[in-house]
């Protein structure tokens, strides 16, 4: 069984000495606050404070934020709407409706694309899922929104809006198949293909 | 008294099997619950030996061997397992891979493809390979619902093999040699014919894909159920592929039996688009029950209410008549007949059938003329209660009028009834009819007093007839995609509990 010592009151409850310690404390406390203050507002050194929205304020390249889609050299969405994300994706926030381009340079592509952000919980699996390097969470943290704001980021907002500049380009070393506009590359009009994507050979 | 089988006793993993002389080490394996990876064998057609990837040791000879084309002699030891198999498999995949061009994202087939699964199982090499891959034409609209794409072909030869051998049609062949080889049709020839979606099912990569299913969605995300398919009276066991969770089907698989074998036809491929939520009938109608009244959208409750005022008010024996369509199960029309003319004495039962339909047509392989699942389930049904069951179209008669109160259990599958819309039409110029339908456009005509949304084929239990009789089960019912919808069976309870508490 321990014994807890209690400290007793000091005897001399004197007014002044209790007073003092409290006055002693606020005035060294002020003087360093003065001292930045007036540091500061003569512009001697500058402030860590941001005037956040107007002034930027940015994480490192690496940050988990808002996602963005890139794109090909071409310019098109890199995204092959192969699903991996969506299944990977542990809030189930990423709809995906696939479809045929209508172009030939690709044969599958996403109709839409869509991240419902506020079930997004920034974990970074479609980043990892993703087999061609389509889908990233870009360093953007700031999400702002009015009251009539859905929350539903579509495929045009994810490759392409304003923050990105132009959209970012993603360049995978191998694997690029070039394609050709050829339709009807066995010479045979009965089983030309109106689906896209034709290998030249 | 019949010959008894000769067999041949042999051993397989040290287990001993006795299987009929002439079985093969891979039927024998299948059988009983061994498994040999392979691509080109198929249960279903002849034995080509060409992906040699069923490779098997057998005690005593100097190399693996196919199993698919070996027959196990008396005491033959087989070893499916053994590191030396494994290593066999390995490589083989290697080969069949160095020209594969790992279309996975884009592919249909991939979740269900068996180079995915071997390699998973027995792969997980770095290609060794240096050159580029061979580059082939691909996404060629080589039938009405195909897209071929050589370059993901293995040349496993199942394809050519089904064309020459099920439907006869020999349209698919393989061309050049070497890692130029290519399967595709023949020059100025197309497939055509109403069994092209098997090409889809038995292809082991994703070199035909269909256009249907292609692209609306990946395999893993849909669930599989065992149904009857409902598009013709053989009555193919089939599995449906559906989201039930967003009520949406998306595809039909043969399930294989006796009555189909491993195939099933184009048309029943079909039978699961009227069950998805956006053309279904979400809702009961209901109106005041005079010609031309405004009508409104009803639960089903307040719909079996409105009915049972409206059957209160008629003498069933003389002004009530039922429209019947042959697409409901044997139990659904037990409850219909056994309430309808036992209980309530309606005489006056008609069969609501295609006034074009061909009904002893047939295509040699499986698709029928009749196109209802279950005409002998309801000839067996009205000859039960003391009426003709005579198959026959009692529409025109019908029609006629004269009838103060019409109950009609509409067709499920609309695609084969060409002539529905003008039916639907002749209906809403009665008096009073009470359609009970999947079909969501009849909102869209004024003259359906009312209506009660019904459940398909894939969210109720039952059985159907097919036309030799055999019973065909629906036994694993999917939630309805309709909240509100009721199988016969049920409504008639509902209808009839009704009815007793008013009385």
């Amino acid at each position: 069984m321990g014994v807890i010592k209690v400290a007793l009151p000091p005897n001399d409850t004197n007014l002044f000495t209790m007073a003092w310690g409290y006055l002693s404390t606020i005035s060294s406390g002020m003087k360093k606050t003065l001292q930045i203050f007036f540091v500061q507002i003569t512009g001697r050194e500058k402030t860590n404070t941001l005037e956040w929205p107007e002034e930027p304020a940015t994480y490192g390249e690496r940050f988990k934020g808002k996602h963005f889609l890139t794109r090909r050299e071409d310019g098109q969405v890199r995204c092959t709407a192969c699903f991996l994300c969506a299944t990977a994706c542990p809030a189930q926030c990423i709809h995906i409706e696939a479809g045929e381009h209508p172009t030939n340079e690709v044969e599958k592509f996403p109709v839409r694309f869509e991240i419902d952000i506020l079930r997004c919980v920034f974990c970074g699996f479609c980043e990892e899922a993703c087999p061609v390097d389509a889908i990233r969470l870009g360093p953007e943290f700031a999400m702002v929104g009015g009251p009539g704001e859905k929350w539903v980021y579509t495929k045009d907002y994810l490759a392409d809006r304003q923050e990105l500049r132009g959209g970012v380009t993603s360049v995978k070393e191998e694997n690029d198949k070039h394609f050709t506009t050829d339709k009807n590359p066995r010479g045979d009009d009965l089983i030309a293909s109106d689906a896209p994507h034709m290998h030249s050979h | 008294m019949a010959e008894p089988t000769p067999t041949i006793t042999f051993l397989m993993n040290d287990k001993e099997l006795t299987v009929p002389k002439g079985m093969t080490v891979m039927e024998a394996a299948a059988k009983n619950g061994v498994y040999i990876p392979h691509f080109c064998w198929h249960p279903g057609l002849s034995i080509a030996g060409v992906c040699r990837f069923c490779m098997v040791k057998v005690e005593g000879r100097p190399k693996l061997e196919i199993a698919c084309n070996l027959t196990p002699s008396p005491g033959m030891k087989v070893y499916t397992q053994i590191p030396e198999v494994k290593e066999a498999h390995k490589w083989a995949l290697e080969f069949h891979l160095i020209n594969h061009p790992l279309d996975c994202p884009i592919c249909d087939q991939a979740g269900e493809c068996k180079l995915q699964d071997f390699y998973m199982e027995v792969g997980k090499y770095k290609s060794q390979m240096e050159r580029p891959k061979v580059l082939k034409p691909k996404a060629l609209a080589i039938g009405d619902d195909l897209v071929l794409d050589t370059e993901r072909c293995i040349l496993c030869d199942r394809c050519v093999r089904f064309e020459g051998e099920v439907t006869k049609t020999g349209a698919l062949g393989i061309f050049n040699r070497g890692d130029r080889a290519i399967v595709g049709t023949y020059p100025d020839r197309k497939i055509t014919h109403n069994y092209q979606t098997n090409l889809v099912d038995i292809c082991p990569v994703g070199a035909f894909t269909s256009k249907d299913f292609r692209f609306k969605q990946r395999v893993w995300f849909l669930k599989e159920q065992p149904a009857i398919c409902p598009g013709c009276s053989t009555g193919c066991h089939v599995n449906v592929h559906g989201k039930p969770e967003v009520r949406t089907y998306f595809r039909v698989k043969p399930r294989e039996s006796a009555v189909n074998g491993h195939w099933m036809c184009d048309k029943g491929r079909h039978t699961y688009k009227h069950l998805n939520q956006e053309v279904r009938l979400r809702f009961g109608i209901v109106s005041d029950g005079v010609k031309g009244s405004p009508r409104r959208r009803a639960s089903f409750d307040e719909a079996i209410a409105a009915l049972a005022t409206k059957l209160a008010s008629v003498d069933a024996a003389k002004d009530l008549a039922l429209l019947v369509s042959p697409q409901y199960t044997n139990e659904e029309y037990k409850a219909f007949f056994e309430f309808f003319v036992k209980k309530l004495g309606v005489k006056k039962v008609f069969q609501w059938r295609e006034p074009t339909e061909k009904i002893d047509e047939f295509d040699g392989l499986l698709y029928r003329g009749d196109h209802n699942p279950n005409t002998k389930g309801l000839s067996d049904a009205l000859k039960a209660v003391g009426l003709s069951g005579d198959v026959k179209n009692g529409f025109g008669e019908l029609a006629k009028g004269g009838n103060k109160l019409v109950i009609a259990l509409a067709p499920e599958v609309a695609f084969q009834y060409p002539s529905l819309t003008a039916q639907l039409t002749s209906l809403s110029e009665l008096d009073y009819v009470s359609l009970w339908t999947l079909n969501g456009d009849v909102f869209g005509m004024k003259g359906i007093a009312h209506a009660i949304p019904m459940k398909g084929y894939t969210e109720k239990k039952g059985t159907f007839l097919n036309y030799q009789g055999k019973v065909g089960e629906l036994f694993a019912p999917f939630p309805s995609a309709v909240d509100d919808a009721r199988d016969v069976t049920e409504t008639v309870a509902a209808l009839a509990d009704v009815l007793t508490r008013a009385h």
